[in-house]
């Protein structure tokens, strides 16, 4: 995480995230996928092939591609659809749009009540008999079971979770970098999925975004680093106030 | 001239100049600032190496000065506030903290009586200006101590003028011991823990005494908190040298 300034002297903590060998994989129709979208499946960062045998990646020698760590699926419409092989890059986002961020969090191992739900615990003296982390009354009387769902310890952690609305301000096309306002789920460096935004406030910043995605060997090309508009870059003078 | 027994002097030679390299010796001394060293860790250095980038770029527009903790700085922000939209503080520097962008300095001084710390980020853009205006290290690196201390150790004047600065010598190191006021203080200073040098402790030998129960002399043996930043510094100083020259 770092932070970052903008041109009226505000400080934002943004992190760097990096697009690594991503190419598509697949193209699975509406009718194939029963879904109400075509899906595309999509394939990051490179690992050896050698760790599992042949038939694990079918897929991968269809698309002619390396194998890659992880496979997501993306729900995609109709004119929207890339031919498999092609590959991705940062350059897909563009600084001023909104994006959701999917990863598996930090795994804790089995956590107790408190940890895991912030339950209050008993008061550490005035007469408690070992009893300072526990849940206490789990249901009552009338109830005669205990409902499903009910808050208890257990594993905490290492499930997939999102943060909605993060705001990218810069990319990097050298190095394919995205810095996305705020904190990310999950460790560092570990692998993590980015879609635009679903939500309605943010869809009127997501307009003109590259359709269907940024192709490296088109016609366009881009700078180096793309900022956004409120964005303070450090080659220009000293902020002031007027 | 002729020597005392009437013989004429034995041929002297002139003695060899000495060439002193005034370009080597200014090449030896070298400063990189704290922040620019990463920290031990499993973050990817291309992380680090984007952020130098930046830290490079805000230094060829401003210049920071070199300086350590223990020297006396004045700093001009831009502050939306104030009545020139400007703000001039001068204090000591106690502290210098963050790695990377987030870099800080905290400046300390006692003004009308009331002691006032600032805490400032060096790469934040709303700094116009960093004045060096006294040079000296002091023999800690961390001044924290001087809030227990007596406060004229504490005050520098506002309007003091800028000291010359010595060309490419050594940072002078003044060993001033300060003294304290009475307990209790805000940290138990006298612990090993912190290592301090810089104070003279008025305290009675029996509670030096007790203070040395809390030692941990292990420490220093300790092979997994060895971290030799000396290669890892001398790439990064290349570096930076490089780009600040283009």
């Amino acid at each position: 995480m770092m932070p970052i300034w903008t041109k009226s002297g505000k400080k934002h903590a943004v992190t760097l995230l990096k697009v690594q060998d991503c190419h598509v994989l697949r193209y699975v129709s509406k009718e194939e996928s029963g879904g109400k979208t075509a899906k595309l499946l999509v394939g990051g960062k490179n690992v050896s092939p050698f760790s599992k045998p042949e038939s694990a990646y079918q897929i991968f020698k269809e698309a002619g591609v390396p194998r890659k760590q992880k496979i997501t699926t993306f729900n995609v419409t109709d004119d929207a659809i890339i031919k498999p092989g092609t590959p991705l890059y940062a350059a897909h986002f563009r600084p001023g749009q909104f994006v959701d961020v999917t990863a598996k969090t930090i795994g804790k191992g089995f956590q107790g009540v408190m940890k895991r739900w912030g339950f209050k615990g008993q008061p550490a003296s005035h007469g408690q008999t070992k009893t300072h982390r526990r849940p206490g009354a789990i249901s009552t009387n009338k109830a005669s079971k205990v409902y499903r769902g009910k808050k208890m310890p257990g594993k905490m952690g290492n499930i997939y979770r999102t943060t909605y609305g993060l705001k990218v301000w810069r990319i990097n096309t050298k190095h394919d970098i995205i810095y996305v306002n705020g904190c990310v789920p999950g460790h560092t460096n570990c692998l993590v999925k980015v879609k635009d935004s679903k939500l309605p406030t943010c869809k009127k910043y997501n307009t003109n975004p590259p359709f269907p995605t940024f192709f490296a060997d088109g016609d366009e090309k881009l700078p180096e680093d793309l900022f956004d508009e409120e964005i303070f870059q450090f080659t220009d003078p000293s902020v002031t106030y007027t | 001239r002729a020597s005392s027994d009437g013989k004429p002097a034995k041929f002297q030679p002139p003695p060899k100049p000495v060439i002193i390299d005034k370009k080597k010796q200014r090449a030896e001394r070298r400063f990189l600032s704290p922040e620019f060293i990463p920290p031990r860790g499993r973050t990817d250095p291309l992380k680090y190496y984007m952020e130098r980038k930046d830290m490079i770029q805000r230094r060829k527009v401003f210049d920071i000065p070199e300086f350590y903790v223990g020297h006396v700085l004045a700093v001009t922000t831009a502050d939306p506030y104030a009545n020139n939209k400007s703000n001039r503080f001068v204090g000591i520097c106690i502290q210098r903290g963050g790695k990377g962008l987030g870099a800080t300095f905290v400046l300390r001084n006692v003004i009308e009586g009331q002691g006032v710390e600032i805490c400032y980020e060096l790469y934040s853009p709303r700094i116009h200006a960093i004045e060096v205006l006294k040079l000296e290290k002091r023999l800690d690196d961390n001044l924290m101590y001087l809030r227990d201390a007596l406060p004229e150790y504490s005050t520098f004047d506002v309007n003091m003028k800028p000291e010359s600065r010595l060309e490419h010598e050594e940072v002078p190191v003044n060993k001033l011991q300060v003294r304290m006021k009475p307990k209790p203080w805000s940290k138990r200073w006298e612990r090993p823990k912190f290592n301090i040098k810089g104070i003279k402790f008025e305290l009675p030998e029996s509670k030096m005494q007790e203070a040395q129960k809390w030692s941990k002399p292990w420490l220093e043996f300790d092979m997994l908190r060895e971290y030799d930043t000396s290669k890892i510094e001398e790439k990064i100083w290349r570096e930076v040298n490089e780009e600040l020259k283009k």
